[in-house]
């Protein structure tokens, strides 16, 4: 194969890499903020405290495997824990409160990861078997990006089955478009919540753990991912998944390939589609009107 | 009669303590009301759009920086310009941005509303970033030429003394806060006030809703501008962090939040009590974050009000007249 349709190739998997990445973001962002008509700017503090759990477990244990099994649900023990005694008691106050009370907890996890890790980046260092390249049909991939996007399918795929499949989730979608019936129905809806924003977390956990070998850990690590994941949840529609993943993909693609032709606007590109949709259709790609 | 001449006397002590604050404590306090001036003007603005019309805007800072931006690159580029001149072009560059905005975001309330300009204030920070030729990218513009305040043929002051400069801010502070009180006081703001309680039945009472969101929308961001501009004059220099970052956008909020909401003068007070707070924080812990975000929490879990709402219930409780007791008393 020629190099040019190579490094095609090779752009397309880090693009689809990302875009998997940001969509385990958004789609917890996106699934709390349409059940529960929460705005989490916590979200991407919780994606970077994953990072930090991760470098902590891997050097208490030494285990990629295990870190990557608890440093999500370690997130998200942190994550119910807020939902349980901040979140809930200020639901009645409205937007604007639950989103300087996220702002307020992002700071103080920011903080807090400062002083437990200090502000250097720590290296996550990835099993042998998942580093290194792999053939596949004359072509070089890297597999930890392979390992990345199917690892990501598959957490969607439980997803999907989780929603489409099972009793719970029967009850969440039921709770997406109308709460209050499904509570006066006899369920517990305030314990159904907690779990949704649990599993949001834990998603973002995930994509905490996944992204730490590539960028290593770092304060500022979630900056960038948490207003992309913003991006994609507006462009997308509020508490649409379909469309966080679509939109996801597409940023993931759009700014592989923007860096590749014009580097110094990479990051405007994705505000630019995000504004074209917006302008048409003001209620996102997949939204439903407010 | 007596009240009117207790507010006379109010007022004057108010005049000679700003007249005379920069001769008693010293050049830093003095810069550090000029900042507070600039900081305040900008979270009333925020608290216009918030307070009066709720529209909760978490990307203000794009208008504070599209002010500073403007005045900085009118300063550099033209030889010459008079002082008054520079902030105007500030303000205009500030109201061109909330134009185009304009047909964008009134469509949306709520929590779109607060992300719309999330994303448009990291569009427009990552611009001044990437923008290099323009605007210098994270170095931003500074050392442009401050000119004189000039009158021709009465006065012109050096804007360069902190101590003029301090006089000059509170002029605009003065006039940009009488403004925005008389705005509110408007027929028109009276209608502001409707659309935030309840835009459907203004709607069906004849007056235009989207109209009416776009004009507070364009005076809120008139507003930041002139702060943004006054901001670019006082350091002198406008870069990307101090004049589009996100967390410019979210000084608002927390101003208007700890000051307290429903009331015009809290976002004056929240941004005192953040300034005073900011100092005290960070000069005996650099863990400025942590309390930033502890106070937050703490105001939001237990003083939703915030100041204003705070004096409002110590007023209630400790000065009202024991009312229950008088009705007893009538009826035995």
């Amino acid at each position: 194969m020629d190099p040019t349709t190579a490094m095609y190739v090779a752009q397309g998997i880090h693009g689809l890499a990302y875009g998997m990445i940001l969509f385990l973001v958004a789609s917890g962002l996106t699934m709390i903020f349409g059940m529960m008509d929460i705005l989490n700017l916590a979200h991407a503090a919780f994606f970077m405290l994953s990072a930090y759990f991760c470098y902590q477990f891997l050097s208490m244990t030494g285990n990629f495997w295990v870190a990557l099994l608890l440093a999500p649900v370690a997130t998200a023990f942190v994550g119910i824990l807020m939902e349980r005694f901040l979140l809930r008691k200020i639901h009645a106050f409205g937007l604007m409160s639950q989103l300087v009370l996220t702002v307020g907890v992002s700071l103080v996890i920011l903080a807090s990861v400062k002083i437990f890790w200090g502000t250097e980046s720590l290296p996550v260092k990835i099993p042998p078997i998942l580093s290194g390249l792999v053939v596949i049909a004359g072509m070089d991939y890297p597999i930890y990006r392979l390992f990345i996007i199917g690892m990501a399918l598959v957490v969607l795929a439980i997803m999907a089955l989780l929603l489409y499949k099972t009793r719970i989730g029967k009850i969440v979608r039921a709770a997406v478009s109308d709460a209050d019936m499904v509570n006066a129905l006899g369920i517990n809806i305030p314990l159904v919540f907690t779990f949704v924003f649990g599993v949001g977390i834990w998603l973002a956990g995930v994509a905490g753990v996944a992204i730490a070998p590539v960028l290593t850990v770092f304060p500022g690590l979630a900056d960038q991912m948490g207003m992309d994941a913003f991006v994609v949840v507006i462009t997308g529609g509020f508490g649409s998944l379909a469309g966080a993943f679509i939109v996801s993909i597409i940023f993931g693609l759009l700014s592989s390939y923007g860096v590749q032709f014009v580097s110094s606007l990479a990051p405007v590109l994705m505000f630019a589609f995000m504004a074209i949709i917006l302008a048409i259709r003001p209620m996102g790609l997949f939204g439903e009107r407010e | 009669m007596m009240n009117k001449q207790v507010e006379w006397i109010l007022w004057v002590g108010l005049f000679v303590i700003l007249a005379l604050y920069p001769k008693v404590f010293g050049i830093y306090y003095t810069n550090l009301f000029v900042t507070f001036a600039v900081f305040a003007i900008y979270s009333v603005s925020f608290n216009l759009l918030l307070g009066y019309t709720a529209l909760f805007s978490f990307g203000h800072a794009m208008f504070f920086g599209a002010g500073g931006y403007g005045t900085a690159l009118a300063l550099k580029h033209i030889q010459g310009l008079p002082l008054l001149a520079a902030v105007l072009i500030g303000i205009l560059s500030a109201v061109v941005l909330a134009l185009i905005l304009c047909p964008i975001v009134i469509r949306v309330t709520g929590s779109a509303f607060a992300m719309l300009h999330l994303a448009f204030g990291q569009l427009m920070y990552i611009l001044a970033l990437k923008l290099r030729n323009i605007t210098g990218g994270e170095d931003g513009i500074g050392g442009f030429p401050i000119p004189p305040f000039n009158i021709p043929g009465i006065v012109s002051i050096n804007m360069k003394a902190p101590e003029n400069f301090y006089y000059f801010a509170i002029a605009v502070l003065g006039i940009s806060l009488w403004v925005m009180w008389f705005f509110t006081k408007t027929p028109f703001g009276q209608i502001q006030v409707g659309v935030r309680d309840n835009a459907m039945r203004v709607d069906y009472l004849g007056f235009k809703v989207p109209q009416t969101k776009a004009v507070v929308y364009v005076v809120a961001g008139a507003f930041a501008g002139v702060a943004g501009s006054i901001f670019a004059l006082f350091q002198n220099l406008i870069a990307a962090d101090s004049g589009f970052s996100v967390f410019v956008s979210f000084g608002a909020v927390i101003n208007t939040l700890v000051g307290g909401l429903g009331s015009f003068f809290g976002p004056v007070w929240g941004t005192a009590i953040m300034q005073i707070l900011e100092e005290v924080t960070t000069r005996y812990t650099d863990r400025v974050e942590l309390v930033a975000g502890l106070i937050l929490i703490l105001v939001i879990m237990f003083a939703p009000m915030g100041f204003t709402g705070f004096l409002g219930w110590a007023r209630q409780k400790w000065l009202a007249k024991p009312a229950g007791k008088i009705g007893m008393g009538k009826i035995s």
